[in-house]
């Protein structure tokens, strides 16, 4: 009963600090940049912008050629706009690129010059040969380069190549729903951190609060446990993460995530969270003295960001830090036919990590009372 | 109710002490107090004494539970009042007692009573972050007694109150110790130790110098003379007269009887005086 007494307390006075509203506030705020800023999926089709120098005859049949590869079988004619001058073009869209047709060289001279883009002058030189002219912007890397040279020179390997791409399978392993999309890909980076990490820097933040009116100790003087107290902050962060998480998946993905699961390891993770953080801040008497730790800790949390994002660094030290099991497991919650052995097996060691890192703070509170 | 032997306490644990070597007891229904100046050990015992500290070296007992091994069951007979007002500042004078007297396993006070104890009446609805640093304090000390404590830690509990509402909190403690209650009370402010304390401790740099009541201490360290001032003859005389010496005695009978006394005073050594002498420094 002591600790449901605490526990209503806290929630009291959770709902009378700055905190738990600017945590509700940010979930709503990021709610609405991913509804109505963040685009489904994002443009990462190449743009091309190519002048066919040409006489009539030979770019008729290269743009019979690219109406082949055009997504519809058909050109769109429309303005393009270089150093504020719009320019008349032909889009073809391709599965991989989106290739305007220019009408002038100085169209192209514009794309190249002002709008940091590459662009292609085709044209038919004294030997009447077709010869290419790229324009790039000095950002291009090596490998492009050599890349074009191979292709456009058609010196080696282009057979190679091609025989190889040809044989390239993709299967998908064991997931046999539609992929996330990048708008969703997002979610598990915000849940993790807004969600379950949050808990670590808000509960330090309670705990230095009631530590600067010496509150803890006027617990520790009653028959009242401290782990009472020190659980009801956790049960507290528990809920408000809970609800925060809801505002921003519900209206995004519906139904698509597993709840139940969800719930599970939002509990879980934000119990080693916040145990985390209270165990930093049984170290320290205020929070500028615990800045220091926190700000580590921040830094190497946000290590499996660049994992998530760029899939092909992955390497062994990052998927030991927590926010890297984290984020794979939010994505597995949140995708169609996710896999939960493996969130289950994670929310397990978190609770089993969470109970031990909890003792601890508890010890180490219990010893510094009078701080 | 409080015994201690031999403790010892470093910060640091290296070998300088903080509190070195202190044996005292308090009894039951006694009301202790520990006097010494800023940094002498007087907090640091007492946190050891409520488990705040961890005790290091020696032996502590409080209402009969070892400190060693503290358990919760122990603070449903302790009350403490400490000198930094320690309150949720987002609750209610109110709401803080309520929600105190829940944390506790034995019969608590009717919250109301205690405030208006304590002169907070009419101000229990306000949030606490509101309240004067005297009334901080004043709710802090009415807190220590929700759970009708059997010892009663009480640290500076008159510190920052003007002389009306210390005078209220001096009559609740010698209340409260007429029912029974046994007081631990920490202070640097000699005249409330000697208005309410059946004996007191001197500590100094961790070590107790002394243990007495202060009314032995007075006789023991103060002169026993009495300082008479009169009138003889449309004179204003001022004279000393011994109280031991049977002479002085008497021409102090024969003053008294035979002219018009003004004023008239035993010079007794306040407990200031007395702690100066036997120890050497100030209560500052």
């Amino acid at each position: 009963m002591k600790f449901w007494y605490s526990f209503i307390k806290e929630m009291k006075l959770s709902s009378k600090s700055y905190y738990f509203y600017i945590e509700l506030g940010m979930a709503i705020v990021l709610l609405f940049i991913l509804l109505f800023v963040v685009p489904d999926n994002y443009d990462i089709k190449g743009k091309e912008y190519i002048y066919l120098d040409l006489p009539q005859v030979v770019r008729d049949r290269l743009r019979k050629d690219l109406l082949k590869e055009d997504l519809d079988g058909v050109s769109q004619h429309l303005k393009v706009e270089a150093n504020k001058t719009a320019f008349p073009a032909e889009l073809y869209e391709t599965e991989e690129s989106k290739i305007y047709l220019l009408d002038s060289k100085e169209a192209l001279d514009a794309f190249s010059s002002t709008e940091r883009v590459p662009a292609v002058h085709v044209r038919v030189n004294e030997d009447n040969q077709i010869v290419q002219t790229y324009y790039l912007q000095g950002y291009e890397t090596q490998k492009l380069k050599n890349l074009l040279l191979v292709f456009q020179n058609k010196k080696a390997g282009l057979d190679v190549i091609e025989k190889y791409s040809d044989n390239i399978i993709v299967r998908s392993i064991y997931r046999e729903g539609e992929p996330l999309s990048d708008k969703e890909n997002i979610i598990p980076v915000i849940l993790t951190f807004n969600g379950s990490l949050m808990s670590l820097f808000i509960i330090a933040a309670y705990i230095f609060l009631d530590k600067d009116e010496g509150i803890i100790k006027a617990y520790a003087v009653t028959a009242s446990s401290v782990w009472h107290y020190l659980l009801s902050k956790i049960g507290v962060i528990t809920i408000t993460s809970i609800v925060t998480t809801l505002i921003m998946t519900v209206p995004i993905m519906g139904m698509q995530p597993n709840y139940p699961a969800m719930l599970i390891f939002i509990v879980t993770s934000g119990f080693f969270a916040a145990s985390l953080g209270l165990f930093l801040s049984s170290y320290y008497k205020d929070i500028t003295q615990a800045f220091g730790a926190l700000y580590i800790v921040i830094v190497i949390m946000m290590m499996p960001n660049i994992s998530y994002f760029t899939p092909s660094w992955d390497p062994d030290w990052v998927k030991i830090i927590p926010s890297y099991v984290m984020l794979q497991s939010f994505k597995e919650i949140i995708s169609v036919d996710g896999n939960m052995s493996y969130v289950m097996l994670s929310s397990l060691g978190f609770a089993v990590l969470g109970i031990n890192m909890f003792i601890l703070a508890n010890y180490r509170f219990k010893k510094t009372l009078s701080l | 109710m409080i015994k201690v032997k031999n403790l010892f306490h470093s910060y640091n644990n290296d070998e300088k002490y903080a509190v070195n070597d202190i044996s005292f007891q308090v009894d039951k229904g006694e009301i202790f107090g520990f006097l010494g100046p800023s940094g002498a050990g007087k907090s640091t015992t007492q946190n050891i004494l409520v488990g705040l500290l961890q005790l290091q070296k020696g032996e502590v007992e409080v209402a009969g539970y070892d400190v060693k091994d503290i358990k919760n069951n122990m603070f449903n007979k302790i009350g403490m009042s400490f000198e930094q007002s320690n309150i949720y500042s987002k609750m209610s004078g109110l709401e803080n007692l309520k929600f105190y007297g829940k944390l506790f396993d034995v019969k608590t006070r009717d919250p109301m009573d205690l405030i208006r104890m304590v002169g907070l009446e009419g101000k229990e609805k306000i949030k606490a972050g509101e309240y004067s640093k005297g009334m901080k304090h004043r709710l802090t000390f009415a807190r220590s007694m929700i759970n009708n404590p059997e010892m009663w830690f009480l640290d500076e509990p008159t510190t920052g109150l003007d002389p009306a509402i210390a005078s209220n909190i001096k009559d609740i403690i010698k209340a409260e110790n007429e029912k029974g209650v046994t007081v631990f009370l920490t202070t640097h402010n000699m005249y409330i130790a000697d208005e309410l304390c059946d004996r007191v401790a001197f500590i100094v740099d961790g070590k107790i110098r002394l243990i007495d009541s202060p009314k032995q201490l007075k006789l023991k360290y103060g002169e026993k003379l009495v300082e008479v001032e009169y009138y003889r003859e449309g004179e204003l005389l001022k004279e000393r007269y011994s109280t031991v010496v049977e002479e002085e005695k008497n021409k102090l009978v024969e003053i008294i009887q035979t002219n018009d006394i003004q004023t008239m005073h035993t010079k007794e050594a306040t407990l200031e005086e007395i702690f100066i002498k036997v120890t050497g420094r100030g209560l500052v």
